[in-house]
């Protein structure tokens, strides 16, 4: 019964944080100078009737409150809208930028967890070495940069090697399916490889930290007393209790790297949520915003809720 | 990008300068090498296409694409003279009020259907029948009362008063014919479904290229229409690829991953210039950088004085701005005609003098004591006055820093406050759109058309609340803008203009910056490049795309 206590009351908290991150989803972005129509109707011999007509067009002549209770009776129905600025289902626009955009973020996201988590599990196991000064250092380096700053180093560096931008090549017309693949595979190396540096950092010094503190438990020195080799005592009996850091890091980064997308989007043109984002801010397309707010809110709170989740199976205390 | 997005809402009309008028060509448009038909022209650009939908696309890159893939009744030539794109001749009746087209036969749409006058009169008479859902265009279909095919390959333009032949083509050059067959299933009641008609890949096309396949924010791809009615091109397709990363995009350039790019930005031009494989052009642009002063109710009344302007003009470093801004690309601006526009830019009106001792004086006969901290007194408290400057204009926090610099030193001072475009725009007209009582000045840019029209309209009291971003309003100024609008002849026409610019010169809502030279850079591999202010791809003309090709 704890148990389905545990997660009733976690699912709760996390529909209760959708819902009020939606409602200041909906206040901000109206709270901030400038509208919806202004740019839009900003047009060589616009008129006073283009701007009521845009204004009665995008429902913003009714009252807020009355703006506010059609956007959560549509939301409750999974209707995001229409984007004012393209004049398309949100739904359609965020699936199609998402979809660019998952698959770089997993990339540099699997990288990071992937690579960071055993650079950290070496350098607690080889503390006080050269290894371990070395992978600290090397962590902290690539966690203190800027993503934006990186990126455009990479694409200095590898600039003639690989792909300057944008996630396929426009001049390869009608490629075969394998050939479409290994384009975008080449487009997504520099994006991906930015996060996953940036991210990669953070992984080590948490591992290692956690690592190192396992390490040091009486049941570790039990194991070596029983003879156990190092590496099965290491992987099997440490590591699965270093997790719980871990897990609540992995559900932080999952929340940052989607937003934190934007930066690296931004340098490699990437099509993906973090440029819709940025157009959407610039035009003041509230649906847009709403969508792909609400977006950044589902992917924290989901990582969170399935970290809690986790933890619920790592760690036999909460149960209790 | 701010700045593309004003210049795609305005969908640019602008006459060609020829190659002639460019200050590097690096013999672009010879015929050294040999010429390879055929192949891929691939372009950069920083821009992008929001929409494949007429009435819906903001961006400058749709409107240019809209001159690649749909008929356009007329476009500009090399010689900055309007030649037949769909239309074959046009002729304009004895009271000016109507204007016969003959068009192209021959035409047909990618899907096989065939082009006539009666796609023209159909999209000229969808857009007077529904201003309001085809917004976008209505504005360019002013006076039109509307169009009839009298045979399949004439159409007759109607118009409610008589109106200048220049004037009502630089108005149709913006207006791309639509397939009826196709826009007629989307118009749903009153016109409402129009905008919501997605017009998705592969588009129904009629110009010279067909639009295969577009990824948003992305790429878009090009393939020659095998049923254009005018000359073939050069070349199998193109290619567009949209950066968010200018330097990207440069380096993009540098390593052969792309032929050419849309815009160079000044701080690239020496690295670009000195690769031998690669050719810049240069020349005069419409796009200009200009101080706002709010010319209705400022928050500080003595802002209105003439006197107060005058200093102010005198104190602005102009060549140091073009010389550290724009690196040399550039030239200081004298009114908000400019130079790109040709004939139309007042050529008579002086650059004003940088002269700090001058603007001193000037304050000093004007009664604005020097307070004891070095800032002068007006109706009683200092002058300090905040700039609004916008965060997307390349250079305007050095712009405000150097305006600042020559401010301090006359008394004034300066804060800053920057905001985005829509931000922006609201500070300047007020919560309600029409107050301009909530600022002092401001820093922005335009994008200017070679007709004056749009330039001129942006400062009369009707454009409260859309273009007009100084709060001026002047009668005489405003009588005048609807008489060049209506006078037929030439002549007379530049003469109101001229007096237009002189007016503002004087009363300055706006003490104009600088005029931003326009700059690209291609492979030199290419060649056929019809260079205009704003640059060789752009919504004016079909002319690079038709000609452009590689050499051997």
């Amino acid at each position: 019964m704890r148990g389905i206590d545990y997660v009733v009351k976690r699912t709760v908290f996390a529909l209760v944080t959708i819902f009020v991150a939606a409602t200041i989803n909906f206040v901000i972005f109206r709270a901030a100078p400038g509208t919806a129509v202004a740019n839009i109707a900003r047009v060589p011999g616009a008129t006073h009737q283009l701007r009521e007509e845009l204004t009665r067009d995008f429902g913003l002549d009714k009252p807020k409150l009355e703006q506010y209770f059609i956007y959560l009776g549509q939301l409750a129905r999974g209707n995001l809208g229409v984007s004012f600025a393209s004049q398309t289902p949100v739904t359609t626009e965020l699936g199609r930028a998402l979809v660019n955009t998952i698959p770089m973020v997993l990339l540099g996201t699997l990288f990071a967890i992937g690579f960071g988590t055993l650079t950290g599990v070496i350098a607690a196991y080889r503390r006080g070495t050269w290894i371990d000064t070395g992978s600290v250092s090397l962590g902290l380096f690539f966690y203190s940069l800027p993503t934006q700053w990186l990126g455009l180093m990479l694409l200095l560096i590898f600039a003639g090697t690989l792909p300057s931008g944008g996630r396929v090549d426009p001049f390869l017309f009608d490629p075969s399916p394998v050939e479409h693949l290994l384009d975008v595979a080449r487009h997504m190396i520099l994006p991906s490889l930015t996060l996953g540096l940036v991210l990669y950092g953070e992984y080590t010094l948490v591992s290692r930290s956690a690592m190192l503190e396992t390490l040091g438990e009486d049941y570790i020195l039990t194991a070596r007393a029983k003879g156990l080799r190092d590496r099965r005592i290491v992987w099997a009996h440490a590591l699965r209790n270093a997790l719980l850091p871990i897990t609540t890091l992995m559900a932080l980064s999952l929340g940052y790297v989607v937003a934190g997308s934007i930066l690296v989007e931004e340098v490699f043109s990437w099509p993906g949520i973090g440029r819709a984002i940025v157009d959407a801010v610039r035009a003041r397309d509230y649906p847009m915003l709403q969508g792909t707010f609400l977006v950044f809110t589902l992917a924290v709170v989901l990582a969170n809720y399935v970290a809690d989740l986790l933890y619920f199976r790592l760690d036999p205390r909460i149960k209790e | 990008m701010r700045r593309w997005i004003r210049l795609g809402a305005v969908a640019v009309s602008v006459a060609l300068v020829a190659a002639a008028c460019t200050k590097e060509t690096d013999g672009t448009n010879g015929t050294e090498g040999g010429m390879v038909e055929g192949g891929i022209y691939r372009l950069g650009s920083p821009s992008t296409i929001d929409s494949l939908n007429p009435f819906v696309a903001f961006e400058q890159d749709a409107y240019n694409m809209f001159m690649q893939i749909y008929p356009f009744l007329v476009y500009y030539d090399e010689n900055l003279e309007f030649t037949g794109d769909f239309a074959d001749g046009w002729e304009l009746a004895p009271d000016n009020t109507s204007i016969t087209f003959a068009t192209r036969s021959g035409g047909a749409w990618s899907d096989g259907d065939p082009l006539t006058a009666d796609d023209v009169a159909y999209t000229l008479n969808l857009i007077v029948r529904f201003p309001g859902p085809t917004g976008l265009m209505a504005g360019y279909a002013k006076h039109i009362t509307g169009a009839e095919a009298t045979d399949e390959n004439t159409v007759v333009v109607s118009y409610e008063q008589p109106i200048n032949e220049g004037w009502a083509l630089s108005q149709l050059l913006q207006i791309p014919i639509l397939p009826e067959h196709v826009w007629s299933q989307h118009e749903g009641d009153d016109g409402k479904d129009l905008k919501r008609f997605t017009n998705a890949d592969p588009t129904v096309s009629g110009g010279a290229f067909v639009l295969d396949n577009y990824e948003k924010r992305d790429i878009a791809q090009f393939s020659a229409n095998p049923g254009f009615y005018g000359p073939e091109p050069h070349i199998d397709g193109y290619g567009l690829k949209f950066y968010t990363n200018t330097d990207a995009m440069i380096s993009a350039l540098q390593n052969g991953e792309i032929d050419a790019v849309e815009t160079l930005p000044a701080t690239a031009y020496d690295a670009v210039k000195a690769n031998p494989d690669l050719v810049v052009l240069e020349g005069e642009g419409l796009n200009e950088d200009d101080f706002i002063i709010n010319s209705n109710k400022p928050l500080h009344e003595e802002l209105l004085d003439p006197a107060v302007r005058d200093a102010f003009a005198h104190a602005i470093n102009y060549q140091e701005m073009v010389d550290t801004v724009l690196d040399g690309h550039g030239s200081p601006a004298t009114t908000f005609v400019p130079p790109g526009s040709g004939e139309w830019h007042n050529a008579n009106l002086e650059p004003i003098a940088y002269d700090i001792d001058e603007a001193n004086r000037i304050l000093d006969d004007a009664g604005y004591e020097m307070g004891p901290d070095g800032v002068r007194i007006a109706n009683g408290h200092p002058m300090e006055y905040e700039v609004l400057t916008p965060n997307d204009v390349v250079g305007a926090d050095r712009e405000f820093q150097i305006i600042q610099g020559g401010f301090e030193q006359i008394g004034v001072k300066l804060s800053q406050k920057s905001l985005d475009p829509d931000a922006l725009f609201v500070a300047i007209a007020g919560p309600t759109w029409v107050d301009y009582d909530g600022f002092d000045l401001a820093i922005w840019d335009w994008y200017m058309l070679q007709d004056p029209d749009f330039a001129l309209s942006v400062l009369t009291c009707e454009q409260f609340g859309f273009w007009n971003d100084t709060g001026y309003c002047n009668e005489e100024y405003d009588a005048l803008y609807e008489e060049q609008g209506v006078t037929v002849d030439q002549a007379a026409r530049q003469e109101i203009v001229y007096r237009m610019q002189e007016i503002v010169y004087e009363d300055k809502p706006y003490i104009m910056l600088q005029y931003r030279d326009m700059l690209e850079a291609h492979s030199a591999e290419w060649e056929g490049f019809v260079f205009t202010p704003l640059g060789s791809y752009n919504n004016l003309t079909k002319l690079t795309l038709l000609n452009v090709h590689q050499v051997g």
